[in-house]
């Protein structure tokens, strides 16, 4: 089982959260000035790197609160986790790449 | 013959504790601190069952957790029978009922055994061949037949009446193992102030220490340091002991399943004790040291009862106060065998001879054979043993110059045990995910690169010798304590007097494989095809480079998200 870190309230059993899908995805301001296919990108289309994942997680059983985290697909080893609203975390490499 | 083949003194049991107990519906006796082998050994029992298909008499062939043949069914009724249990590893308690499986009327008088005379008549795929018509008759009337020919144990005639409980746990260090790198990390980790669990599957700390009979460690006997070394432990309030507990999983991120059999050991138990509790623990640092596993070797009829590992023979000798035969043949590709014949010996068993596959022997434990006065049989093999229900003699034969194998030389004995070297226990570490790399000059898979945040020490990774191994436990506890958060750097000088056998170098490597793709000689001695030596790698000067590998760690990342509760 997983150990995961929240930002809230410490690190707690997977159990606790719940998966929130990818992080730092920006909802376009004036979506009616998009093209379908930009809008079609946006709600659907999401990266699946092999390594690096930056990707939203739920405290459903704590806190409540969504937040960030960075974690290595491979490994399932997080590299870091943040709070919502916060930039990624300098010094860690970009998504994708692998944490070792 | 209760207890004839029992030593007038030595040995862990309690010779204040008779228990009785019965095998087959016979009473046997035995002492407290008898495994149920042990007890049977000493009672002179050494056919224990009998093999899946072939219906083949099988004997004990280790003395641990490794045990592969002596598989029995425990319980004194239906609702607390367990089959397929390890007799090496079942501990006796008054009134013990025990029984031998997959045989009929007998275990002496198996009528399956005719299976094994019919073994040339039988090819692969056999059944399913032969037993085609009529149709229909397969799934009613061969296949059950067949089926009740073949298996092992029976499952159990009533609903299971015990209680198992669960139980969740945290530490920051959790050591595995409890031989001496397990309590060298154990008492490394304990001097922080963490948290600190101890878990061995026996009932008793000490591993292979209760197996020696001359090393010293602190000035002590090894057994009696483990004992003392376990009393410390147990002083300390930040340690918990776990005895006859197997981890038997390794989840992600440092929980481990640990299986602790709390009543098993009992006659009577409290009833409001669990019979097993499964601890779901999790923990910062883990070490590893589930020690190393002897490999038999491979001949002909290698499987007759009263062939032992050599390690197990010494074992019964030095542990369990057991002769487990009188005359003994001893076969070896490794030092190590060496010093258990000398134990036999000690023990008052004559050993007849020791045949060592490797062209010469020169290590400190072949030098004290000789002197001791055993026929040390350097370049010999072992080409066939006979016997029906024990060995009663085996087939030495020189092994020429070419690689060939000369003419074979029967030697009577009743017990022959058998020593291949070690492989190093990394079942647990490769559940972690961890990459193993192989080690040309130990013959053996070591741990190489760690995925979770454990570390390995001792003969599971591939340090031999008992100095280095605590070095090597108190080391890496040490320093599993201090990537858990700890400051102390604990120092403790593990003064050992004890004489290597050099498991590493010259030792384990081409003979098995030798032996391997020898052909089967016949009976008669007549000389067959050569078994290749020559084109095996050459050793290598030193073991310990590349062992040093075993605990490199990913660069990154620098930090883990971990448990901090």
């Amino acid at each position: 089982m997983l150990i995961i870190a929240c930002p809230y309230c410490g690190p707690r059993p997977e159990l606790e959260f719940r998966y929130g899908g990818e992080a730092h995805v920006a909802r376009p301001v004036d979506p009616s000035t998009l093209s379908d296919e930009d809008w079609g990108a946006f709600l659907y289309q999401r990266a699946n790197p092999r390594g690096l994942h930056a990707e939203r997680w739920r405290h459903v059983h704590g806190c409540g609160r969504f937040f960030n985290a960075l974690r290595d697909t491979t490994t399932d080893f997080f590299a870091a986790t943040y709070e919502t609203g916060t930039p990624r975390p300098a010094g860690t490499p970009a998504d994708g790449e692998t944490s070792r | 013959m209760s207890g004839a083949f029992r030593l007038p003194s030595g040995g862990r049991i309690d010779r204040s504790r008779p228990v009785r107990f019965t095998f087959d519906g016979r009473d046997c006796r035995g002492f407290a601190g008898d495994t149920l082998a042990s007890a049977l050994l000493a009672e002179g029992r050494h056919l224990i069952g009998r093999s899946f298909k072939y219906h083949r008499p099988r004997g004990f062939l280790s003395a641990g957790s490794d045990e592969p043949n002596a598989l029995v069914g425990v319980g004194r009724d239906e609702a607390h029978y367990t089959p397929n249990l390890r007799a090496t590893q079942v501990e006796l308690y008054d009134g013990l009922v025990a029984e031998s499986q997959n045989r009929w009327p007998s275990l002496d008088l198996d009528v399956g055994g005719i299976n094994n005379l019919l073994a040339p008549l039988l090819p692969a795929g056999f059944y399913y061949k032969t037993f085609m018509w009529p149709k229909k008759a397969w799934t009613s009337f061969y296949e059950p037949k067949i089926r009740a020919a073949a298996g092992l144990g029976r499952s159990p005639g009533a609903a299971d009446a015990d209680r198992y409980t669960q139980h969740y746990a945290h530490c920051e260090v959790l050591v595995v193992g409890g031989g001496p790198a397990g309590l060298a990390a154990a008492l490394a980790a304990s001097d922080s102030g963490q948290r600190v669990v101890l878990c061995d599957e026996q009932a008793e700390f000490g591993g292979s220490l209760l197996s020696e009979r001359q090393a010293m460690i602190e000035g002590l006997p090894a057994a009696e340091w483990a004992g003392q070394a376990a009393a410390e432990l147990a002083a300390r309030a930040n340690v918990t002991l776990l005895t006859r507990t197997t981890a038997f999983g390794y989840f992600p991120h440092n929980m481990i399943g640990l299986c602790e059999r709390v009543t098993d050991h009992l006659g009577v138990a409290d009833p409001r004790l669990p019979r097993e509790r499964l601890w779901q623990l999790r923990a910062r640092e883990v070490v590893i040291c589930a020690g190393a596993h002897e490999r038999p070797i491979v001949f002909p009829d290698n499987d007759r009862p009263g062939i032992l590992l050599a390690e197990a023979g010494r074992t019964y000798v030095n542990r369990y106060a057991v002769q487990p035969g009188t005359r003994a043949v001893v076969f070896t590709a490794t030092d190590s065998a060496y010093r258990a014949a000398l134990d036999l010996r000690a023990a008052g068993i004559k050993v007849a001879a020791i045949a060592d596959l490797r062209p010469e022997a020169n290590g400190p434990w072949p030098t004290m054979a000789r002197k001791a006065g055993i026929d040390v049989r350097t370049g010999t093999s072992v080409t066939g043993t006979s016997g029906r229900l024990r060995i009663r003699q085996a087939q030495l034969a020189p092994i020429r110059a070419d690689g060939s194998v000369g003419t074979s030389e029967p030697v009577a004995c009743d017990l022959l045990l058998m020593s291949g070297g070690f492989t190093p226990s990394v079942h647990l570490f490769s559940q972690s995910r961890g990459k193993l790399a192989w080690n040309a000059n130990l013959g053996a898979y070591l741990p190489d690169v760690s995925v979770e945040a454990e570390r390995s020490a001792g003969a599971c990774r591939g340090v031999y010798g008992l100095e280095a191994v605590l070095a090597d436990g108190f080391a890496q506890g040490a320093a599993a304590a201090r990537a858990a958060g700890g400051t102390t750097s604990p120092v403790r000088g593990l003064a050992v007097k004890a004489t290597d056998c050099g498991h590493d170098a010259s030792s384990a490597r081409r003979p098995t494989a030798a032996i391997a793709c020898s052909p089967r000689p016949s009976s008669t001695g007549r000389t067959t095809s050569p078994p290749r030596t020559s084109s095996l790698p050459p050793a290598r000067a030193s073991s310990r480079s590349s062992t040093s590998s075993a605990t490199r760690r990913p660069a990154w990342p620098p930090t883990r998200a971990r448990p901090r509760t």
